[in-house]
């Protein structure tokens, strides 16, 4: 049990990083607006895959590193992150057994929850951003997850 | 069906609603404590060396291709770029005498009026890094950082005229809210009749507007907006765009008019950090009175005297200490 553990943490720092980079990459601001979640996903998938190694921690932390990556009020992104995760935690028995599709809809479920209370704090911290285009990630997220999922998977088979 | 390996799937994890709740309330004690207070910005400085190498490691690639780039650019290419840079800086040179003349002039005639706004003393070059913040917000990150001596609020030019100032000071980087930004607001004045009003970003980097403008104003498509100097946050004098379209409609009060920003703010690389000679920037409630005082422009600017007098406060309430150019000058980070 300890040594799985340890094997497991790995590819999730791994993974973890190579997220938060994509998060940071420069795009063009037309597709900017269309860049996924990348992390808030792969946080998905470890507390799915293996909440015991990661778990909450994970998407606290992940969600502070985003926080103070993109300069918002710390505590944003850990809040949401870390709610989401435990959702996505309860739910993970019968995410496993769920289609591609169901799947991918839970998870759009998911990344809908993460955005709200994102919005909902942005408008409390009054540095509201009403822009529409914030309500496109979920729809990408969602639309990525079967991809994203199956690397993640091979990634760890290794 | 997408791959999970892991056939531990015994159950329950242990005490996940307790955990949950634990974190959730720790990540809110966090944005209440930020918020509230700034007793965070160790924390988050320290934070931000951690991230550092994150930001740095995505930008490489970007910084490598442009090394690469102008590495094996050809002869030709150089060749023209020199005869360009050289035109330029004739015309620039050109300029420049007529300018040493000016500001002595200028700074006589700012002496007999007794009203000395911000003059600037001091300027470092900041590079933007190559990394993407938040998506619906104007911002960017450069880098230079309280290591260098930047402070919040200061203000940020780039080669056109105005670009932003500084939101937040990390270490080695800071963020400069460009002034697109929806929650930015800068004190300005249309340099052909002196009318003072306040320009506001509207999110899209190509446009800003002036709300506060009443529809009998004297503003029309052309006019230069430079900065007022007044509230001491931007030095005075500054080109921030140029008006490019007045909406007067009969039945509104305020005139709608929209101004192109002068700076380029979605292709510059280099930014300049400006830092206000300290004694030139006089505590606010003479300088508004002596600017009131100077400029008896149009009679129909009662709107326009209030906004000029208190230039933090259109912009968005809820966080006017970020936005409003209120540090003195000479003020340093703390």
């Amino acid at each position: 049990m300890m040594r799985d553990t340890r094997i497991r943490r790995l590819p999730m720092a791994l993974s973890a990083l190579v997220a938060l980079a994509l998060a940071v990459l420069p795009l063009p601001s037309a597709l900017d607006v269309l860049r996924p979640d990348f992390l808030v996903l792969v946080v998905f998938y470890w507390s799915i895959e293996s909440p015991r190694a990661g778990g909450l921690a994970l998407a606290f932390f992940a969600g502070l590193a985003l926080d103070v990556i993109k300069g918002v009020v710390l505590g944003q992104h850990a809040l949401a992150l870390t709610l989401m995760a435990a959702w996505a935690t309860h739910l993970r028995l019968r995410l496993r057994v769920f289609s591609v599709l169901s799947q991918s809809l839970t998870i759009f479920a998911f990344l809908t929850g993460y955005q709200f209370i994102l919005f909902w704090v942005d408008g409390a911290t009054g540095n509201p951003v009403t822009s529409f285009g914030r309500w496109l990630a979920p729809v990408i997220g969602a639309l990525i997850w079967p991809l994203l999922a199956g690397a993640l998977g091979r990634l760890h088979e290794r | 069906m997408v791959a999970f390996r892991n056939t531990d799937t015994s159950g329950r994890t242990t005490g996940l609603l307790l955990r949950c709740i634990l974190y959730s309330l720790l990540a809110l004690g966090l944005i209440i404590v930020d918020k509230r207070y700034d007793h965070l910005g160790k924390i988050r400085r320290f934070l931000s060396i951690v991230a550092y190498p994150v930001q740095v490691a995505v930008e490489s690639p970007f910084e490598g291709w442009n090394w690469f780039r102008e590495s094996v650019s050809s002869r030709e290419t150089l060749r023209a770029d020199k005869a360009k840079l050289e035109a330029e800086l004739r015309m620039a040179q050109f300029r420049l005498q007529r300018y040493e003349a000016l500001e002595a002039e200028s700074q006589r005639l700012r002496a007999l009026r007794d009203s000395t706004t911000g003059v600037s003393s001091r300027f470092i070059i900041g590079d933007i890094m190559d990394v993407d913040l938040d998506a619906f917000r104007e911002r960017v990150l450069v880098d230079k950082g309280a290591r260098d001596g930047v402070f919040v609020g200061q203000a940020v030019l780039d080669a056109g005229g105005v670009f932003g100032q500084v939101a937040r000071v990390e270490q080695l980087t800071s963020e400069v809210i460009l002034v697109s930004d929806p929650a930015h607001a800068i004190p300005v004045q249309i340099n052909r009749n002196g009318l003072r009003t306040i320009a506001v970003g509207t999110g899209d980097s190509s446009r800003l507007k002036l709300p506060y403008l009443p529809t009998s104003a004297d503003v029309i498509a052309g006019d230069l907006l430079v900065t007022s100097g007044l509230g001491g946050g931007f030095p005075a004098g500054y080109p921030v765009g140029t008006v490019a379209e007045v909406k007067r409609d009969p039945a509104q009060s305020l005139a709608d008019v929209d101004v192109r920003p002068a700076a380029a703010l979605d292709r510059s690389r280099e930014l300049m950090f400006v830092w206000l000679k300290p004694s030139a920037v006089l505590p606010s409630e003479p300088l508004t009175h002596a600017a009131s005082a100077a400029t008896g422009a149009a009679p129909a600017t009662a709107a326009k005297t209030t906004a000029a007098q208190r230039p933090s406060a259109p912009a968005d309430s809820a966080m006017p200490a970020k936005i409003a150019p209120a540090q003195p000058g000479g003020a340093n980070d703390e």
